[in-house]
């Protein structure tokens, strides 16, 4: 039996999942401490079930959004080994203190870090802080970072520490940085918010594991959260997106609309599984090494506010109300829906009077609904075709993906959310694309976080050259006996790592569990050539354990 | 103009992870590994005024409004060529849709050895991309004027090739000495066709020459010389392998040298050439350009070794101030130096080349006549033989410059129909720039 809990905007919901069933619902008002609310949402679905039944609870929480935006988070002090490059004062979230110490791009250290630079910047660290460390190339070799976080922790004892390198095994030293600064930003918060949850769980007599959703769709337990807050951002279109994948798991190209209240959230999805952005997510504008989803969000939904500047009918972004045809004041996308009879809830001769205020003279009211769908529709269908755009136009760096490149080609469209069995079917028609809207999509992100899979990843980067090897997000570098490193050997090794840190995080596949499923998301192998020989190989393995869900989920009727 | 939008550098990157000239030729997939490396991990692709862009495949007319391949440009390239070509297209294109204020082509394989009659490859090149990105932007965006500077330490003597007789585009070329280093050529004395004389600029520096001579080149005669020329766009042949650290050549200059040349240049469009250096040099000097060409700060880019860089002598400093004498010198003169060469040439001007392609093993000899016409540039006609171990190919082409009068054209034509009569030639060739096409007759 799985729980999962979804904070939104407006509500909390919980659900309970078991053998594939959405057997009990609950939806209370999100508070403003986020955490009553959770408890409320549990308390209600638990009233359901027994307690003790439970194997996971996981959990999808705009916490650290709602820290960062509150102003709760934690000054940093951000000690950054930028070498030679950009300066990076301008491009820092604070001001950083700029150390000594470089690493190239093949992992050598050209220059080491110096004590005495780390002293003088402990000296002016508060006691009780947080500290980010980061340098240029610490996915290469992660020491340097390591060596000067020991000396912070011997100089200044800090509360907690965040390493560039551990936020992620891909290069883009600002992302790391930024992922690094904002880590140990929501720490404290974040820590207070689990140490809570768990005791409010232990008072219901709930055993079960506690998981966290990230960004990208994995989940992670409570314990790795509280070292790694960060990945928890932006977990609401992830929840969404695992939703998705439960009540009806696309098969080939597709794309889904989460249609909301006031936007609709797209996105594109490949065999499967949806597209993730491309470098990381942005929090407040500096771009980070957070895995997210790639999603773009239109201001259309159903309480989108409907009226005319002169004859010109405009829908959105702005929502005044609920519609008309449910007791709201301002027409709405909802009252056309109403009025064509796309949907049959609501007061039908309300949804009349919303479209008389906004008809045109001589235009009759059915005509109007339809103005108002074709102008909300072609708002959705112009922004996929931007998504779809871009999404070709994406680098590639090799001959072979410019000669055959693996075009997007949707064969459906997927619709959640409350405006979607009004709006998709018309956006699918427009795109000539299947149309599927799963029920139950209402609790679609309470449901998605409950059946959302454990998942890591570790990158093995080995250069057979300088015989050695590192796993930046273990933090560990390498020798190797010899030059000789075959590119199976060196996924071998990769899958051994992936194995340690899922044990490490607690995730390590469980007996009678559902079995994982390993994805290499990055293959590079290069030969070393030096004065025509070839000395060597550089070889990048990426493996992850792939997100997705434990189970298919049946909606049902009714719920 | 919506110059408030455009981002300040349009960057068309593609290191062609998955082509080689052969596994262990400096053109090989690992050339721009490290560049990749570094230019991800400053996080450049992140930054608000540079966007990158995607490499379009370059049309076959676009490859044939510059080359003649014998037997055709299809049967000697590979698609990597295609994708180069098409790289820097893209980035003039940026550039001209105003999306950019200037771009850089950071492809490969590189192109400014390839001539106009394409046998095979030669000094790594087989399509001669910024050429195609010219004739391109002439055909599809009516630019006129165009100056070319190849700062490639090997002389562009393709580039100088295909644009020897055309007095709208300004080739300069500066680079070691050709008595010193690869293809050899690009002496002072080659300044160009009788109508297009000092229209080609050759700067041969001698071997060690560092920042110091180079700015001096750029400061005392480059950058004057753009100023008189006034061209609708500039372009800048960014080869790298002037720098210290280069495998191949022989100078001394720096990431610092380069990126300050980028930024003085001001060049619309930037295409990579050479550079094998690929690990002390290309991740900086690229990284230095890229910053120079989107008007950041490039102060702390500095190359990690940069103790071993050689300072200038005496003697190459003595060398360039001379050189820079001369070449004021020429290009004061040099109005008066084409009425002259016109006047000496007669109706018909001729040479004889020896072309050697040392990828492909091939012996090229080649006879240009060009006609000196009162009218127009004149048509050209080119006899060559290509010489392998095992075969000769014979090869007869008219060419019909732009805006060629009615007689040049059809002098051109009966030239090439002779051709074919005569029986002398495997392929003859009729290549016309204002009806943009190429035959085979």
């Amino acid at each position: 039996m799985w729980l999962g809990i979804d904070v939104g905007g407006t509500f909390t919901d919980a659900v309970i999942i078991t053998g594939g069933k959405l057997v009990a619902v609950a939806k209370t008002p999100t508070t403003l401490d986020l955490l009553t609310g959770i408890l409320n949402a549990l308390d209600e679905v638990l009233t359901k079930v027994d307690a003790a039944a439970i194997r996971r609870v996981a959990l999808s929480t705009t916490l650290v959004t709602n820290t960062l935006v509150e102003g709760r988070n934690d000054p940093v002090a951000l000690l950054l080994m930028p070498g030679p490059g950009l300066d990076m004062t301008p491009l820092s979230p604070v001001t950083p203190w700029l150390l000594s110490g470089y690493v190239d791009h093949r992992g050598r250290e050209t220059a080491p870090p110096r004590r005495g630079e780390v002293e003088i910047a402990c000296r002016q660290l508060p006691a009780d802080g947080v500290v980010a460390v980061a340098g240029k190339f610490s996915v290469r070799n992660p020491l340097p970072e390591a060596t000067v976080a020991g000396w912070v922790r011997e100089l200044a004892a800090p509360r907690h520490i965040s390493l560039g390198s551990e936020m992620s095994g891909g290069l883009n030293f600002p992302r790391r940085m930024n992922s690094a600064y904002f880590n140990a930003s929501v720490w404290r918060a974040y820590g207070r918010f689990a140490s809570v949850m768990e005791e409010g769980l232990h008072q219901r007599k709930i055993k079960a594991d506690v998981h966290i959703l990230k960004g990208d769709g994995g989940t992670m337990p409570l314990a790795v959260a509280a070292r790694m807050p960060v990945e928890t951002i932006f977990t609401g279109p992830a929840a969404s997106v695992l939703g998705i994948m439960a009540l009806q798991t696309p098969v080939g190209d597709a794309i889904s609309l989460d249609i909301g209240g006031t936007t609709t959230d797209i996105a594109l999805w490949r065999n499967g599984l949806p597209l993730l952005a491309a470098a990381g997510a942005r929090i407040q504008g500096f771009p980070t090494a957070v895995r997210s989803y790639w999603l773009r969000s239109v201001g259309i939904g159903g309480d989108s506010y409907v009226r005319r500047d002169g004859e010109r009918l405009l829908v959105g972004p702005q929502r005044r109300g609920p519609a008309m045809a449910v007791g709201g004041e301002d027409p709405t996308v909802t009252d056309a829906l109403r009025v064509t009879e796309a949907i049959t809830y609501g007061d039908a001769a309300k949804a009349r009077r919303a479209m008389a205020q906004v008809a045109l003279p001589g235009q009759s009211l059915r005509a109007t609904a339809e103005e108002i769908l074709t102008v909300a529709i072609g708002e959705i269908c112009r922004n996929i075709g931007d998504m779809m755009v871009e999404e070709a136009a994406a680098p590639v760096y090799r001959v072979e993906d410019i000669i055959h490149p693996v075009k997007f080609a949707p064969a459906s469209l997927l619709g959640v959310g409350g405006g979607a069995p009004g709006l998709a079917p018309r956006v699918a028609a427009s795109l000539a694309v299947a149309c599927h809207t799963p029920r139950s999509a209402q609790v679609a992100n309470a449901i998605g976080a409950a059946v959302a899979r454990p998942t890591t990843q570790v990158t093995l980067r080995a250069d057979t050259v300088q015989k050695c090897y590192v796993v930046p997000e273990l933090g560990l570098r390498r020798e190797l006996p010899n030059t000789h490193m075959s590119a199976d050997a060196a996924w071998e090794l990769a899958a051994k790592y992936l194995q340690e840190r899922a044990g490490r995080e607690g995730i390590a596949e469980a007996p009678g569990a559902v079995p994982w499923e390993t994805e290499r998301v990055l293959d590079e192998e290069f030969n070393v050539v030096r004065g025509f020989r070839t000395m060597g190989k550089i070889m990048t393995c990426r493996l992850q354990v792939k997100p997705g869900v434990l189970t298919a989920v049946n909606g049902g009727e009714g719920i | 103009m919506d110059g408030h939008d455009a981002a300040a550098l349009g960057l068309v990157f593609f290191p062609a992870f998955d082509w080689a000239i052969s596994p262990s030729h400096p053109e090989r997939e690992e050339r721009l590994l490290y560049t990749r490396d570094q230019i991800v991990e400053e996080g450049l692709l992140d930054v608000g005024g540079i966007r990158e862009y995607k490499p379009q495949l370059a049309k076959w007319l676009d490859l044939q409004r510059v080359h003649i391949g014998v037997p055709d440009i299809a049967t000697l390239i590979t698609d990597a060529h295609r994708v180069s070509a098409g790289g820097a297209i893209t980035a003039a294109e940026a550039v001209m849709r105003r999306e950019v204020s200037r771009a850089f082509a950071l492809v490969r394989p590189p192109g400014h050895h390839a001539m106009r009659v394409v046998h095979g490859t030669r000094g790594f090149c087989t399509v001669n991309i910024e050429a195609v990105m010219v004739e391109y932007l002439r055909r599809h965006w009516g630019i006129r004027r165009v100056a070319i500077v190849d700062t490639d330490v090997h002389h562009g003597d393709g580039t100088q090739d295909i644009f020897y007789h055309d007095p709208d585009t300004l080739f300069i070329s500066f680079h070691q000495d050709g008595r010193t280093l690869y293809p050899g050529s690009g002496a002072v004395s080659e300044l160009g066709g009788p109508a297009a004389l000092a229209a080609t600029v050759n700067l041969p520096l001698p071997p060690g020459t560092g920042d110091q001579g180079l700015h001096a080149v750029l400061d005392q005669l480059i950058l004057p010389m753009l100023e008189d020329f006034q061209p609708d766009i500039v372009i800048n042949s960014a080869g790298q392998d002037n720098h210290y650290s280069d495998p191949l050549a022989n100078m001394s200059v720096t990431a610092q040298g380069y990126a300050r040349l980028a930024e003085k240049l001001r060049a619309d469009i930037a295409v990579l050439e050479g550079g094998y250096s690929i690990e002390d040099a290309l991740p900086y000097v690229n990284v230095g350009i890229i910053l120079a060409m989107a008007g950041m700060d490039y102060s702390r880019v500095v190359e990690p070794d940069i103790e071993r860089c050689p300072r200038q002598g005496a003697e190459q400093t003595i060398y360039v101030e001379r050189l820079i004498r001369q070449w004021r010198e020429i290009w004061s003169n040099r109005e008066t130096m084409r009425r002259e060469a016109r006047a000496k040439a007669g109706d018909f001007w001729r040479r004889q080349r020896r072309i050697y392609y040392d990828d492909s093993g091939i012996d090229e000899v080649q006879r240009e006549t060009v006609r000196i016409c009162p009218q127009c540039h004149g048509y050209m006609t080119i006899d060559t033989q290509a010489e392998t171990s095992f075969k000769q190919t014979t090869a007869f082409a008219a060419i019909l410059p732009r805006e060629s009068c009615p007689a040049c054209r059809r002098a051109a034509t009966d030239a090439a129909g002779a051709a074919r009569k005569s029986g002398d030639y495997q392929h003859v060739y009729v290549q016309d720039k204002d009806g943009d096409s190429l035959e085979e007759i």
